[in-house]
């Protein structure tokens, strides 16, 4: 024990007198622990961030739209050409669903909202049913959401976000206060929580209405968002499977055709996210596996670089009783620490690197512990196996020859 | 003090030189007890060098036994004669071979840190030699921050820390000028005195002279023994 710290002193001496050689010698190794440490740490950000956002629809809550989950172009374009959803479609599924809950709806559109000469542009406008607040976790910090009432008479009533509150209502009250989306005025009687921005976007620019006083205003072509809640979890398959029906029978179907609307969960969004970021997590493993390696290799010659320059100090040390294992220990406990400070140099670039990207990109960042103890034992491993042959090297030289050697 | 400390009998070192083989010992049997002061003497390709790796354990013979304080160590492998060189002998060299980077006080220690022993004992027994030498007050000196002389005192006190029942000097002056030289071999003097054994290689007959015995070696044998007359000295 006392060998390795002796050896861990000695190798840090040696690093730190040969400072260009030890920061050369190292980057591959920083550079493959970077990797990881910036790529974990984003992706886990991104977990917590979508997980966050998956959970405020509830594990019970599965959503029916015209495009469902796109992963490719061409699933794009073939969903552009399917019928839109309507409001008869969500009613139908609220007459017809024994499992449902609860079922809601919204559309949306980006629209400049006004106030005087004040306004704020790409403000997210959203139509929504009576019921919405209680389908989705969404907190309600004055006033009132659109009533079911304001949604039976199409009232110009308007909840908004802090954005608009912030930029139209500087230092007055904004309950009961007027705005204007497309030359209609809306009276605001709620407002939501302030969310913040993520992944760079401000979450606070909307305002929602009654869905039947948006489809007044901005006409019936969008499609819905149908959103339902099930009773239970454990019947959220029957239940999704009633709505499927409804929804397959209003289409006229034929059986051997395929669904031509979406469906998906909280569950299904997950596990979407999971395979596209456990693939990204695949290949940037990869990436930084050829880093280390050839960290590893540019360390393993180092060593032999140092073994040769320290061949009298090998004889000296073994003329004087150093074991094989003594030797062995000495410059395997060096090229561990050398790639051990590599690896905290890279720990540290990662999470430097990762927060600046974070912050350009607004992609949330979470380091994890056991990625930062990873990125040190993987750094420690990768020196400890490719300085075993150095070390193997120096504790067979022949004393005597070593002694001799100018 | 007649007690046996090195006993050889008939020992041969044999290196193959591409196809053919270069006796560089034939056949050597000396003994030397314990408490002796001898040196061993003769010119360059004489196999004095190959003697004094094996009486120091570097190496081991291709023929003959060798017997160090009691124990057989012709056949050792690598690993046992380290514990060997480590327990019975002190080396001290042409060179000094001090650790470069190291100060005088963690040059002493190494020996010891090799044995396993415990880092207050250690500093203890590593001070104590330096004492021994007269060094006590450059401890935290490099070896580049010391003289000639001073350096090769703390290979001395190196040598002498682990109590070892054999001090091996290999042409310890040969670096130094005439003056620090005989300062160093007034050191090894006031060794033997208190009780060490010394064996002592060179090829300066002046050098040798400080020993009480010399073994003349020529063409890999003892060609004759030479007891010093302690007058002329």
């Amino acid at each position: 024990m006392f060998q390795f710290f002796e050896s861990a002193r000695i190798a840090m001496a040696a690093l730190w007198s040969n400072k260009l050689r030890s920061i050369l010698t190292l980057v591959g190794m920083i550079i493959g622990v970077a990797t990881i440490i910036a790529i974990v740490s984003l992706i886990t950000g991104m977990n917590q961030f979508v997980s966050a956002e998956i959970q405020s629809l509830g594990a019970t809550t599965f959503i029916v739209d015209r495009e469902g989950i796109i992963t490719s172009d061409d699933q794009w374009w073939e969903s552009r050409k399917r019928k839109r959803l309507t409001v008869e479609d969500m009613d139908a599924i609220e007459g017809a669903c024994q499992g449902c809950e609860m079922v809601g709806g919204r559309a949306i559109t980006m629209r400049q909202v006004k106030r005087g000469n004040r306004h704020v542009d790409d403000v997210f406008i959203m139509g929504s049913t009576a019921n919405f607040p209680l389908i989705v976790d969404f907190e309600i910090e004055k006033g009132y959401y659109p009533t079911e009432s304001d949604y039976e008479h199409r009232r110009p009533v308007a909840f908004v976000g802090y954005d608009i509150i912030d930029n139209l209502f500087p230092g007055v009250s904004h309950i009961g206060g007027t705005i204007k989306i497309g030359g209609q005025e809306y009276t605001v009687v709620g407002n939501g929580v302030r969310r913040g921005s993520k992944l760079g976007q401000s979450h606070d620019n909307y305002v929602i209405i009654p869905l039947t006083t948006f489809e007044k205003q901005f006409g019936s072509r969008r499609s819905l968002d149908i959103f339902v809640k099930g009773r239970d979890y454990e019947t959220l398959a029957a239940t999704k499977d009633e709505v499927r029906v409804v929804m397959r029978a209003r289409h006229k179907l034929r059986y051997d055709q395929e669904d031509d609307f979406g469906m998906y969960s909280a569950a299904d969004i997950q596990s979407m996210w999971e395979n596209f970021s456990r693939g990204a997590f695949v290949v940037m493993i990869g990436i930084s596996s050829i880093a280390l390696v050839v960290g590893g290799i540019v360390i393993m010659n180092i060593m032999l670089v140092s073994v040769t320059e320290r061949t009298r100090e090998i004889g000296i040390r073994k003329a004087i009783g150093a074991r094989r294992m003594s030797i062995m220990t000495q410059f395997l406990s060096e090229s561990l620490t050398l790639s051990v400070v590599g690896g905290a140099i890279g720990i540290l670039v990662g999470v430097l690197g990762g927060a600046a990207l974070s912050s350009m990109s607004g992609i949330p960042m979470g380091v994890e512990i056991w990625s930062v103890l990873a990125g040190i034992l993987v750094s420690g491993g990768v020196g400890t196996l490719f300085g075993v042959y150095p070390a193997m090297k120096a504790a067979r030289l022949d004393p005597i020859e070593a002694l001799r050697y100018e | 003090m007649d007690e046996m400390l090195i006993k050889t009998d008939n020992l041969w070192k044999t290196y193959k030189m591409g196809t053919e083989e270069v006796h560089a010992l034939r056949g050597v049997s000396i003994g030397i007890d314990k408490g002796d002061y001898v040196a061993i003497m003769g010119p360059s390709g004489s196999g004095k060098s190959t003697l004094m790796n094996l009486i120091g354990c570097l190496d081991t013979p291709t023929q003959g036994t060798y017997e160090l304080n009691g124990r057989q160590v012709a056949h050792m492998n690598d690993d046992e004669l380290a514990l060997v060189r480590n327990k019975e002998i002190g080396f001290v060299f042409q060179t000094f071979n001090l650790l470069p980077r190291a100060t005088a006080l963690h040059n002493v220690e190494l020996p010891l840190i090799y044995n396993g022993t415990g880092a207050e004992t250690r500093l203890d027994m590593a001070k104590r030699a330096l004492e021994m030498v007269d060094l006590s007050d450059r401890m935290t000196h490099r070896p580049n921050q010391l003289s000639g002389g001073q350096r090769q005192r703390v290979a001395i006190a190196r040598a002498l820390v682990n109590n070892p029942s054999l001090i091996l000097a290999d042409e310890p002056t040969g670096n130094l000028d005439s003056k620090t030289g005989e300062e160093i071999m007034a050191l090894f003097d006031r060794l033997h005195r208190a009780g060490n054994t010394i064996i002592l290689v060179t090829h300066e007959h002046d050098v040798a002279r400080y020993a009480d015995r010399i073994l003349h070696i020529r063409d890999g044998q003892v060609e004759r023994e030479e007891v010093v007359q302690r007058s002329a000295a």
